[in-house]
């Protein structure tokens, strides 16, 4: 007995100075896991990737967000499809006829377009799956989405009926519909989930048809082979895919792993293919070959409060914008590859002039000591004030928003001269304080729905719900509404990059960085489509 | 007893509703709402949402609603996870953690008391240092670093055993490592004590003596002393355990229900806020007066009626 207690208790020892061990070169150990060796899946090409979070859901009208759609958008398919430039191409849609007015959509469905189940796949299952999305009843976070499409609005706010959004099934396989005003990124939005079919006969005999993988039906280039809540959920190749020859993957394995560590552990042991970047490692990491950035539309910034001192003045506004040192936050504080923004609109939006809208519309704010001394100054002689009125920073709690905005008070302090304060919120409390206007200047962030920067600049109308700055300025909306029926692409463009003008030298707002996709990914993984604005794309990937 | 039973389950039922009472109105006293974020969309749809999960009802109307469901074990919708209810949730996560936690506690109890009663045999011996080293080891290295430590060292760098998740009994070995060695560490310091206290007394001498076997000795008859302290923090460390597994289950991604837990605050989801509150403490509870019964089995001079006063 004794001798056994004892070589358990040695067998405790040992594993106690195997941890301190540990300890000592944890620190060294990325570089040395980064040899991944190939995958043994058994001749199969079986891409495994995390997916953080149980989905929301895969009812295409509810789960509004990346953990689902990311998913969803390889189990299922719309009209149009992003391609590897981001720009919508025709998916289940084999033709596209727009009217010479620009608002009616003739779509005709490919012939050997099918479901999962083996049946073809009907315009009427479009017109099903996108009333789904609008009736209020469905409560669809997304269905705004849909206002474009006539009757749409009144629909879904209760005002009209389903029979007169005007989403037409002429016959089997054509769909016709019609918009409010001609819309340019029409065949850009329906490529989001939302916009999916819904196999009718399935969705009316069971409405919870996507909780389960037994019941799932799908169109896409994947089909739910299982899916075992909260732990996994696994894809197969959906034979009945009408470009079934150009997928190359056998299958896709997707775990729920919500923690980057361990993310990037089960990376380095072999166990994932991707990995996000935890944040500790990415100065590190950003050198690995296996590291891929790209664009993402959206953008990090701070809004002003404009009805609270000293914010109602638009040149203290400026003077605080100009302060800032887009540079050196993403360089020397953030350290993941972002750009800096010198505006609001993110990268990545062509106009029909063939160049970047970002680009186009010019560095409209640029860190200028000179110049944001001499603005708050001017500023504070119009007001009458001696001394400036209190500053406070709001930001939800996280420790890159800490950084950041601990960075912003020195920035401030060096170049203004100015102390403001900093005051980190719970996060659910801040979202509902920041719509409330409580905050002097608080941290934001805006994500694209679709890809058109209308959709960033319309947060800034006057009674959006994205707003949260009490400004308003009657002549960026009229830019705005103008550029929403514009029929003209290249008077609408102009106008666009107006109000983007006209939003930054107003300054409700300042721009930090826009926001990127950081990955890592295996050697020997490829094909893999991440858009600025969209959802991840297996269709074409492959792996070797 | 069973006069004494019955009133402490009754107790226990008491105990529970004045939980989902306070945890109910403080939860909606908390700003923030489980339909906003960061990005809000347009009020109609927001209304449809609220209308949805019924949060346009006076408050009183909903904790009625809620108070009614409960009686009949019915939690709810979840908000954020709208295809299934809150039981669904607790049906699924609770048999992981309660797997999880199960095994942390026996490993941890058995590998505590043995240490601790080797280090009182060789009290002041090298093997006794060794121990309480040991002990002192585990006892200051958080959880959640010792995960971190484990996996680093066993899953990435050795490839022993798999980083994360829990599938398969090797999945299990390192959450439960890394849970179960705080617990382990204040036990076996805890027997020791009071083991080495246990064998001063005359009537281990007697037994001695009379020449009855030290292992009998030990296991018989002084063990069942030296372990009425063990048992009096079970109860502190049954819920220290219940706790870390929140910490552990992210870090490993184990699908218990601990996310719920910790998520749902985040999210304000109202319904599983609610649901795990409950569930967690009414299991808590009812594991404090399992650990009372326990102590009265061990100890016959403890009787269970006669703490009826004290309660």
């Amino acid at each position: 007995m004794k001798k056994w207690l004892v070589l358990f208790l040695m067998a405790m020892m040992a594993f106690v100075l195997a941890a301190c061990t540990a300890s000592q070169d944890a620190g060294e150990e990325p570089a040395e896991g980064e040899e991944g060796t190939a995958a043994e899946t058994g001749g199969e090409k079986i891409l495994r990737l995390n997916n953080a979070q149980e989905p929301t859901s895969f009812d295409p009208s509810i789960g509004f967000d990346a953990v689902s759609w990311n998913a969803l958008n390889n189990l299922m398919e719309g009209l149009t499809r992003l391609d590897e430039n981001s720009q919508p191409v025709e998916a289940t849609a084999e033709s596209i006829d727009i009217s010479e007015d620009g608002k009616t959509y003739t779509f005709k469905i490919r012939e050997d377009a099918n479901w999962s189940n083996g049946e073809t796949v009907k315009a009427s299952d479009f017109v099903f799956g996108w009333r789904h999305m609008l009736d209020p009843e469905t409560a669809s976070p997304a269905a705004f989405l849909g206002y474009f499409i006539e009757g749409a609005e009144a629909y879904n706010t209760g005002e009209g009926s389903a029979e007169d959004v005007k989403v037409v099934a002429e016959d089997d396989k054509t769909l016709v519909v019609t918009l409010t005003a001609p819309t340019e990124a029409f065949l850009n939005i329906i490529t989001n989930p939302n916009f999916f079919p819904i196999h009718e006969a399935t969705a009316t005999e069971n409405p919870e048809w996507h909780t389960e993988a037994e019941s799932f039906v799908g169109n896409g280039p994947f089909k739910l082979a299982s899916w075992s809540h909260d732990e996994e959920f696994v894809f197969e190749k959906n034979e009945e895919y009408w470009d079934a020859a150009n997928v190359k993957l056998d299958g896709v394995h997707w775990a729920m792993v919500n923690d980057t560590n361990t993310e990037y552990q089960m990376y380095q042991a072999d166990e994932l293919d991707v990995s996000s970047v935890p944040a500790e490692l990415s100065e590190d990491l950003m050198e690995s070959p296996e590291i891929s950035i790209l664009d993402q539309a959206g953008t990090y910034f701070y809004r002003y409060n404009v009805e609270e001192e000293p914010f109602t003045n638009k040149k203290v506004r400026q003077a605080f914008a100009f302060a800032v040192n887009q540079e050196d936050i993403v360089q020397y504080v953030t350290k993941n590859g972002e750009k800096p923004a010198h505006g609001f609109t993110s990268y990545g939006f062509e106009g029909p002039d063939g160049n970047d809208f970002r680009d186009t519309a010019g560095d409209l704010v640029k860190f200028d000591a000179e110049k944001a001394k001499q603005l708050l100054e001017e500023g504070m002689q119009e007001e009458g004030w001696e001394t400036l009125p209190e500053v406070t920073l709001t930001f939800s709690t996280s420790d890159t928003h800490q950084i950041i905005a601990e960075t912003l008070q020195d920035q401030f302090k060096q170049t203004l001269g100015v102390d403001v304060k900093l005051q980190s919120v719970e996060s659910a409390v801040f979202a509902e304080e920041q719509s409330a206007f409580e905050y002097q200047a608080s941290r934001s962030s805006f994500l694209h729905d679709y890809a058109d920067p209308v959709n960033a600049l319309e947060s800034f109308i006057t009674g959006s719900s994205m707003n949260r700055t009490q400004w308003s300025n009657p002549e960026f909306d009229q830019l705005i509404a103008d550029a929403k029926t514009e029929t003209d692409s290249q008077v609408r463009w102009e106008k666009l990059i107006e109000a983007e003008k006209l939003l930054m030298d107003e300054m409700p707002i300042f721009p930090i960085h826009f926001y990127n996709q950081v990955q890592l990914q295996k050697e020997g993984v490829s094909g893999v489509l991440r858009h600025p604005v969209g959802y991840l794309d297996l269709k074409n990937a492959d792996k070797q | 007893m069973g006069r004494y039973i019955l009133k402490r389950f009754l107790m226990m039922l008491m105990t529970i509703f004045i939980i989902a009472t306070l945890t109910f109105f403080l939860m909606h006293a908390v700003p923030g709402s489980p339909l906003e974020t960061e990005r809000t969309t347009n009020e109609t749809i927001q209304a449809n949402l609220e209308k949805f999960y019924k949060l346009d009802q006076p408050l009183y109307i909903q904790y009625f609603d809620y108070m009614k469901s409960l009686a009949t074990f019915d939690f709810g919708p979840s908000i954020k996870d709208p295809n299934r209810t809150v039981n669904e949730l607790l049906e699924r996560g609770f048999p992981i953690s309660f797997e999880l936690g199960i095994i942390t506690i026996i490993i941890a109890v058995l590998s505590g008391v043995l240490l601790g009663i080797l280090a009182a045999l060789r009290h002041n011996k090298l093997l006794d240092y060794g121990a309480m080293a040991f002990a002192v080891i585990g006892i200051s290295i958080p959880n959640f670093v010792m995960a971190t430590l484990l996996i680093q060292q066993l899953a990435v760098t050795w490839d022993i055993f798999p980083p994360a998740t829990w599938k398969s009994p090797m999945h299990m070995v390192l959450p439960v490592l890394a849970l179960a060695t705080g617990p382990m560490a204040i036990i076996a310091r805890l027997t020791r004590s009071s083991m080495l206290e246990v064998l001063t007394q005359d009537y281990i001498k007697m037994a001695r003596a009379k020449g009855i076997k030290p292992v009998r000795i030990v296991f018989r008859h002084a063990l069942r002393n030296a372990m009425m302290p063990v048992v009096t923090i079970m109860g502190t460390l049954l819920a220290g355990i219940l706790t870390g597994t929140f910490v552990i289950e992210k870090i490993f991604a184990i699908p218990g229900m601990g996310k719920y837990f910790v998520d749902s605050i985040n999210n304000r989801d109202y319904p599983v806020i609610m649901g795990t509150t409950v569930f967690y403490s009414a299991f808590l509870i009812f594991m404090l007066f399992l650990v009372d019964i326990v102590y009265g089995i061990l100890d016959p001079r403890i009787k269970l009626h006669k703490k009826e006063g004290d309660v």
